[in-house]
């Protein structure tokens, strides 16, 4: 479904990402995994076309032009950036009409709409709720109810997990699970990374600019770069 | 009397609050004062002035006016801002600074440096509200001033466009990212601003029935300390702030003489930039809950 091939990106004489490779296939979970700095949210900004890049990112055999969002939305590809993106001086209601914004076929996203709010029955709750007032894990289930009312057929996930208590982080990766058993597919940006691995079928490891290993999920638990890349040698975080 | 000075500070209010709505537009959205927005206020006067000159109704003028300096607006996001947008803030404000000079130059080559006057009262008529004098074209600004704050109001808070505005203005990436063309909604951003700011001019110059190419910087440019006052994060500040400005002037002007007014009100923006840089309404947590 993606292929990046070769992708550099460079913020001003810095570079954050240095020629990597990377494939997802449709309907599975990629986990990209790797310390604070790696690169990981760069990859996620460049394939969602909110960077300029060099190198091909090819969807659905279509090959993405950098820097292009609004095309990518409508193409299929929903980033739910890092800290959420929650549009916090509106409502609960209005960040979920931002999500079919794109949307021309109106009577069916209301019944998106409808449906999310069925999915998701705090935000039917907390509907004139100012987002900025929500919870970090009702923050983290509105960005991705928004990212949803687009109809992505590829979700980018970044660091879903970030600021949210064990509980509600288990609640989020269980959703995450249930979405690729809907048909979804998703690419999953962690720290996190034991409890990437569990729900991914695939992953890929970064250190610095550099993809440092990929493979199976399953054999990448046990890899020893891994908790090198992490802990330099130590025991491999949550 | 002070009545009377109340009447008419709201009505050269209602100019200052249309004029700092535009500016704070475009402010809200990209953190950017477009200076040009005084002389987009003024060459609207002049648009009115050719619409009912020619014998079109007040109605058509106005929008005349509007659609006149909304194209304007639109001109200069392509030429003065668009090309600057990942330069450092004061480059595209030097830039509207310089678009601002060519079209006070302009008007003064076609329409002479002296005012221009109208034969007749666009509106005739005067009501008397006990010891109270209001035109009839002063009740029009008034009401006209009303209608565009409330459809504005409705763009900006109820469509799909206006949650799509208060989007970049909050987080561009993050408005990218839903499908939102920032480039457009920029673009929109400066035509509305144009737009108000030219129907501010039409009804100011066909209120006092004369116009001159200096009431941008007269008018236009005080609009900024209104914005200042009402917050420059905060576009609804202005509905306060113009009319407190409007009749802060007027009532100098009675009691103070007119020579002191612009002494005043700027000395009135100093004064707020310094004890509340968030403006009259304030704090932080007002700024945080809304942008635009």
């Amino acid at each position: 479904m993606l292929q990046v091939r070769n992708l550099h990106v460079s913020y001003g004489s810095i570079a954050a990402v240095r020629g990597i490779d990377l494939d997802i296939a449709a309907g599975e979970i990629v986990a990209l995994i790797g310390a604070n700095g790696a690169g990981k949210t760069t990859i996620a900004r460049a394939v969602a076309g909110l960077l300029p890049y060099r190198g091909e990112i090819t969807y659905a055999d279509r090959l993405l032009k950098p820097n292009s969002a609004e095309r990518n939305l409508r193409l299929g590809i929903a980033l739910v950036p890092e800290g959420r993106g929650i549009l916090g001086s509106m409502t609960v209601q209005e960040n979920l009409l931002m999500g079919v914004y794109t949307r021309s076929d109106r009577a069916q996203a209301a019944d998106d709409l409808a449906e999310i709010q069925g999915r998701f029955p705090i935000l039917a709750t907390r509907k004139n709720t100012m987002a900025n007032l929500l919870s970090g894990g009702e923050q983290q289930m509105l960005a991705i109810a928004r990212a949803l009312l687009s109809r992505p057929k590829l979700l980018l996930l970044d660091e879903p997990s970030l600021g949210l208590a064990p509980k509600m982080t288990d609640t989020v990766f269980e959703m995450i699970a249930q979405l690729r058993d809907e048909g979804l597919t998703v690419l999953l940006v962690e720290q996190k990374a034991r409890q990437a691995l569990k729900i991914a079928g695939r992953a890929y490891l970064m250190e610095t600019g550099r993809i440092l290993t990929s493979g199976l999920a399953s054999d990448l638990v046990g890899d020893q770069l891994l908790s090198k890349a992490f802990l330099g040698g130590g025991p491999l975080p949550a | 009397m002070l009545l009377q000075q109340l009447v008419n500070g709201i009505t050269l209010g209602a100019i200052y609050t249309l004029i700092a709505l535009s500016f704070s537009l475009v402010m809200g959205i990209l953190g950017v004062l477009n200076l040009a927005i005084a002389e987009l206020f003024m060459l609207g006067g002049y648009f009115g002035f050719v619409a009912i000159s020619a014998g079109l109704p007040l109605p058509i003028a106005l929008l005349f006016g509007m659609a006149g300096s909304a194209i304007l607006a639109g001109v200069i996001e392509k030429i003065g801002y668009q090309p600057f947008r990942n330069t450092t803030v004061v480059t595209p404000m030097l830039s509207t600074l310089g678009f601002s000079i060519i079209l006070q130059n302009v008007a003064t080559n076609l329409w002479g440096s002296d005012p221009l006057q109208l034969s007749d009262e666009v509106l005739g008529g005067r009501f008397m509200i006990g010891p109270i004098g209001i035109s009839a074209m002063q009740l029009t600004l008034l009401g006209a001033t009303v209608i565009l704050v409330a459809l504005l109001a409705f763009v900006v808070q109820r469509t799909s466009i206006g949650r799509a505005l208060r989007a970049v203005a909050e987080n561009r990436d993050v408005a990218r990212l839903l499908g939102v063309s920032a480039d457009r909604v920029t673009l929109l951003a400066f035509m509305l601003s144009g737009a108000l700011a030219g129907a501010a001019g039409v009804l100011i110059s066909l209120h006092y029935g004369a116009i001159t190419p200096y009431i941008g910087v007269e008018i236009g440019l005080k609009a900024i300390a209104v914005m200042v006052v009402g917050g420059t994060t905060r576009i609804w500040g202005a509905l306060i702030a113009g009319p407190l400005i409007g009749v802060v002037e007027v009532i100098t002007i009675a009691y103070g003489g007119s020579q002191i007014r612009d002494f005043v009100v700027y000395g009135f923006m100093i004064l707020i930039l310094l004890l509340r840089p968030k403006g009259i309404l304030g704090g932080a947590a007002a700024d945080r809950v809304q942008r635009i």
